[in-house]
C-alpha cells in the first residue's frame, strides 16, 4: 500500500489484481452492457489509484474499492434507466451472459428484478462478498440502520419469490 | 450460515466473468498515464519561507507611508481657477453696505444710548461727590 500510495503502478496492480473479478461481477450487475461494466471498472481503477493516498487506513481497502465503482457505475449508467429490474431485455443482459446454466434461476437475478438499486447492492455486498454492516453502509454512503433495515427486507422479498408466497411484483427498499 | 445466505453465495460464484488480456493492458495503459493527487487534509508545501511573507508586508507598508508623506510634503496650493465670464455675468450683484448698514443699525444707536447713560452718570457722581 505504501509504494502504491508513493506512486508505484506496479505495487498498486498487485494490490488490486485479487479484486478485479470481484469488482467485474459487481458491475456486471449494474450496467447494461458486458463492455459498460469493463469501462467502469477500468474508471474504478484510475480513480483509486488517483486518490490513492486519500485512503484512509481505517476503511477496508475493498470497501473504499466498492463505493469508488458504485460511483462509477452510477456514472456509466444511460440515464434513462432508473432501476436494475429495467435495464435490459433478456437476450442482452450480460449478467445473464454471465450464469451457467442451471435448473433453476439464479437467485440474483430475481433480486435484480424485485429490489431496487441500493437494497440490492447492500444484499451483493453481505452476501456475495461477505462484508460487515459498517462496511456496506460505508461503500453505500448510508446509515448503518438503514442498512440493516433494507438487508432484512432484501431477504424478505427474496424468501418470499424462492417460496412463492409473495407476490414478487412488489418491490422492496 | 442460513440456507438463503448459501444460496446466495453459490449463485454469486455461478457469475463467471473473466478480465481480458485486451481490458488488462488498457488498465495497464490508463494507469501508467496518472500520478496520484496528494490527499485534500495534507498541508501543501509553502512555496516560500513564512519570513518572506513578512519581509514583503513590511515593504509593502513602508512604501505606502514614503508615498503618502512625500505627497503631503510636496503639496502646494492650487491657483485660484479663472471663473468663466458667462457665469459672472449671471451672478446677481447684492448691495452689500446697504444690507451691512440694516443689520448694524440698531446696534448703533444702542452704542450711542449707553454712551450717553454713562455721561450722565459720571455727572451725577460728580455732583454727589461736590466736585
Amino acid at each position: 500500500m505504501k509504494a502504491a500510495q508513493a506512486g508505484s503502478v506496479d505495487a498498486f496492480a498487485d494490490l488490486v489484481r485479487s479484486y478485479r473479478e470481484r469488482l467485474l461481477r459487481f458491475l456486471l450487475t449494474r450496467c447494461a452492457s458486458y463492455a459498460d461494466a469493463e469501462d467502469a471498472l477500468q474508471d474504478t481503477l484510475i480513480n483509486a489509484y488517483r486518490y490513492i493516498q486519500s485512503y484512509d487506513a481505517r476503511w477496508r481497502f475493498s470497501t473504499w474499492l466498492y463505493r469508488i465503482a458504485i460511483n462509477n457505475a452510477a456514472k456509466i449508467r444511460s440515464p434513462d434507466v432508473v432501476e436494475l429490474g429495467e435495464l435490459r431485455d433478456e437476450e442482452s443482459d450480460p449478467l445473464l451472459q454471465c450464469i451457467n446454466d442451471s435448473d433453476t434461476e439464479n437467485l440474483w437475478l430475481s433480486a435484480r428484478r424485485i429490489l431496487n438499486d441500493d437494497v440490492f447492492a447492500a444484499m451483493w455486498l453481505r452476501y456475495a462478498e461477505d462484508m460487515s454492516v459498517n462496511d456496506i453502509s460505508r461503500a453505500l454512503d448510508r446509515s448503518a440502520s438503514w442498512t440493516k433495515v433494507n438487508l432484512l427486507r432484501g431477504r424478505r422479498a427474496l424468501d418470499a419469490g424462492m417460496n412463492g408466497g409473495r407476490n414478487e411484483s412488489e418491490a422492496y427498499g | 450460515m442460513d440456507k438463503l445466505a448459501n444460496r446466495l453465495r453459490e449463485d454469486a460464484d455461478k457469475i463467471e466473468v473473466s478480465v481480458s488480456e485486451e481490458l488488462d493492458h488498457r488498465i495497464a495503459a490508463s494507469l501508467q498515464g496518472i500520478t496520484p493527487e496528494a490527499a485534500a487534509g495534507k498541508p501543501r508545501e509553502r512555496a516560500r519561507p513564512l519570513g518572506f511573507w513578512w519581509a514583503s508586508s513590511l515593504t509593502g507598508i513602508a512604501a505606502a507611508i514614503a508615498v503618502i508623506v512625500i505627497i503631503n510634503r510636496q503639496q502646494v496650493e492650487e491657483p485660484p481657477v479663472a471663473v468663466p465670464a458667462n457665469i459672472v455675468a449671471a451672478v446677481p450683484v447684492f448691495d452689500l453696505k446697504a444690507e451691512s448698514a440694516a443689520l448694524t443699525g440698531p446696534l448703533q444707536q444702542e452704542l450711542e444710548n449707553l454712551q450717553a447713560d454713562i455721561r450722565k452718570a459720571e455727572k451725577k457722581v460728580k455732583e454727589d461727590i461736590g466736585l
